[in-house]
C-alpha cells in the first residue's frame, strides 16, 4: 500500500514539475510550483528526511509562493516579451537542460553506498556541543562557515534587489503601501496570526537544537507573518534608509562572525566555540540570525523602493 | 493503527488530488488557487497522519509550519495576484 502511495507521490511530483515548466502563464506556473513544494513536503516526509522537509514546507511552498505570485503579477502588467527564440535555439536549450537533468540522475544513481557526508561521525560527535540535532550541529559548528556565507549571500540578494530602486526614491519605505483595510477578516486575520506565528518560530529555534527546526525555518514564518500586516495595511515597512533597519539586517551575520572570530582566542580556532558554552552561544547567534534573516527575507519579498513620493 | 492511518492518507491524498483538475483546468485564477489551498489543507492532514503512523513527532512541526504558511499564501494571492 505505501508503495503505491509512494508511486503516486512521485507522479503528481513530476506531472507537476511538467505544468510548472510547460505552461506559458506565471500565475499557472506558480500555482503548480507551490504544489509541487507541498508533495515534495510528504516525499521528503516518507523518506525520512524531516529536517528537508520542513525546510521545504517553509521556503519552497510557502515564501518563494509569495515571492513568484509576486513576480508573475508584476510581469503581467509589464509590456509582453514577444520575441521567442528560434527553433534550433530552443531545441539547442531541450539537449542541454536534458543532458543536465540526465546527468545529475546518473550521478545520484552513481553515488558510492557509505555514509559520503560522515554522518555518522557529526551524530556521534553530538556530545561537543551539546545538541542533539546532527543537521543543527553540522550547520552551527563543523561547517560554520558554510553558514555565515549562506547568511552573506541572502545579504547580498537585498543589496541587489534595493539596487534596482529609481534614484528619485531611493531611501524611501520599499514596495507600495497597501491602504488599511476596513474592519473585517483580513484586519483579524493580520491580528489573531501573527502572535502564533512568532511563537512558532521561536519553537523551531529551540527545537531545532535537539530536532529537526532551526533558525532559517524560523525566520522564513516570521517573515511572513511581517509581510501578512504589511499586506493588511497594518504596518508599513520602514524606510531602507532607517539606521534602525540597517543594523536589524546586519546583526545576524555580525554576530555569527563575530563569535567565528572570537573562537580563535576562546577555543583555539576561528568557528571553535569553548565546549562548556557552545549550546548557549549556539542558540544566541541563532536568535541574532533568526531576527537578521526573518528582516531579509520580508524585504526580499517587499522589493526595492520605488514610490517616488514620500509616504505621507 | 498505523496502517490504517497509512490508509486515511492515501484516502485523503487521492480524495484531494481530484483537485488538481481545478487547479490545471479551472476557469477562473480563484478556483486554481482555491484547489491549491484544498490540497494544502488535505496534504496537512496526509502528514500528520503519515508522521503519527511512522512515529515521528516532527512531522507535527512541519504540518504546523504548513498550515501557517498556506493561510498567508492565501491572502498574498488574494492582496497581489487576483488583482489586476
Amino acid at each position: 500500500m505505501t508503495a503505491w502511495f509512494d508511486v503516486g507521490l512521485a507522479l503528481m511530483a513530476l506531472g507537476l514539475a511538467w505544468r510548472a515548466i510547460a505552461t506559458r502563464r506565471a500565475f499557472d506556473s506558480t500555482v503548480a510550483f507551490v504544489i509541487y513544494g507541498l508533495v515534495l513536503t510528504i516525499a521528503w516526509v516518507r523518506l525520512g528526511a524531516y529536517d528537508v522537509a520542513l525546510t521545504e514546507a517553509a521556503v519552497g511552498s510557502g515564501l518563494t509562493g509569495a515571492l513568484l505570485l509576486g513576480a508573475a503579477h508584476r510581469l503581467e502588467r509589464a509590456p509582453a516579451d514577444e520575441d521567442r527564440p528560434s527553433a534550433p535555439l530552443r531545441a539547442l536549450l531541450a539537449v542541454a537542460c536534458a543532458g543536465v537533468a540526465l546527468g545529475l540522475g546518473a550521478v545520484v544513481l552513481a553515488l558510492p553506498q557509505v555514509e559520503p557526508l560522515q554522518a555518522v561521525a557529526a551524530a556521534s560527535a553530538a556530545e561537543a556541543t551539546g545538541l542533539l540535532n546532527p543537521v543543527n550541529n553540522v550547520l552551527m559548528a563543523f561547517r560554520a562557515i558554510d553558514t555565515v556565507l549562506e547568511k552573506m549571500v541572502l545579504f547580498a540578494a537585498l543589496v541587489g534587489v534595493w539596487s534596482l530602486a529609481p534614484d528619485a526614491a531611493w531611501g524611501r519605505r520599499p514596495g507600495r503601501r497597501f491602504p488599511p483595510a476596513a474592519e473585517g477578516p483580513l484586519t483579524l486575520f493580520a491580528r489573531v496570526l501573527p502572535p502564533v506565528g512568532v511563537l512558532i518560530a521561536a519553537h523551531l529555534l529551540w527545537v531545532g537544537a535537539d530536532a529537526p527546526g532551526g533558525a532559517f525555518q524560523g525566520a522564513t514564518i516570521l517573515a511572513a507573518m511581517i509581510l501578512l500586516v504589511r499586506l493588511a495595511g497594518l504596518a508599513d515597512a520602514p524606510p531602507v534608509s532607517s539606521r534602525a533597519l540597517r543594523l536589524l539586517i546586519v546583526l545576524g551575520p555580525a554576530a555569527f562572525l563575530g563569535v567565528g572570530m572570537a573562537g580563535v582566542v576562546l577555543a583555539g580556532a576561528p568557528f571553535a566555540y569553548p565546549a562548556a558554552h557552545a549550546k548557549a552561544i549556539i542558540l544566541v547567534v541563532e536568535f541574532a540570525m533568526l531576527v537578521s534573516v526573518a528582516a531579509t527575507l520580508a524585504l526580499l519579498v517587499v522589493g526595492p523602493p520605488e514610490r517616488a513620493q514620500a509616504a505621507p | 493503527m498505523a496502517a490504517l492511518m497509512i490508509w486515511a492518507a492515501v484516502a485523503i491524498a487521492a480524495i484531494v488530488a481530484v483537485g488538481l483538475v481545478r487547479v490545471l483546468c479551472g476557469p477562473t485564477r480563484a478556483d486554481s488557487m482555491m484547489a491549491a489551498q484544498l490540497i494544502g489543507t488535505g496534504g496537512i492532514a496526509v502528514l500528520l497522519l503519515i508522521g503519527v503512523a511512522a512515529g515521528a513527532p516532527a512531522v507535527v512541526d512541519v504540518a504546523l509550519a504548513l498550515a501557517l504558511l498556506s493561510a498567508f499564501a492565501g491572502v498574498g494571492f488574494v492582496l497581489g495576484g487576483a488583482r489586476r
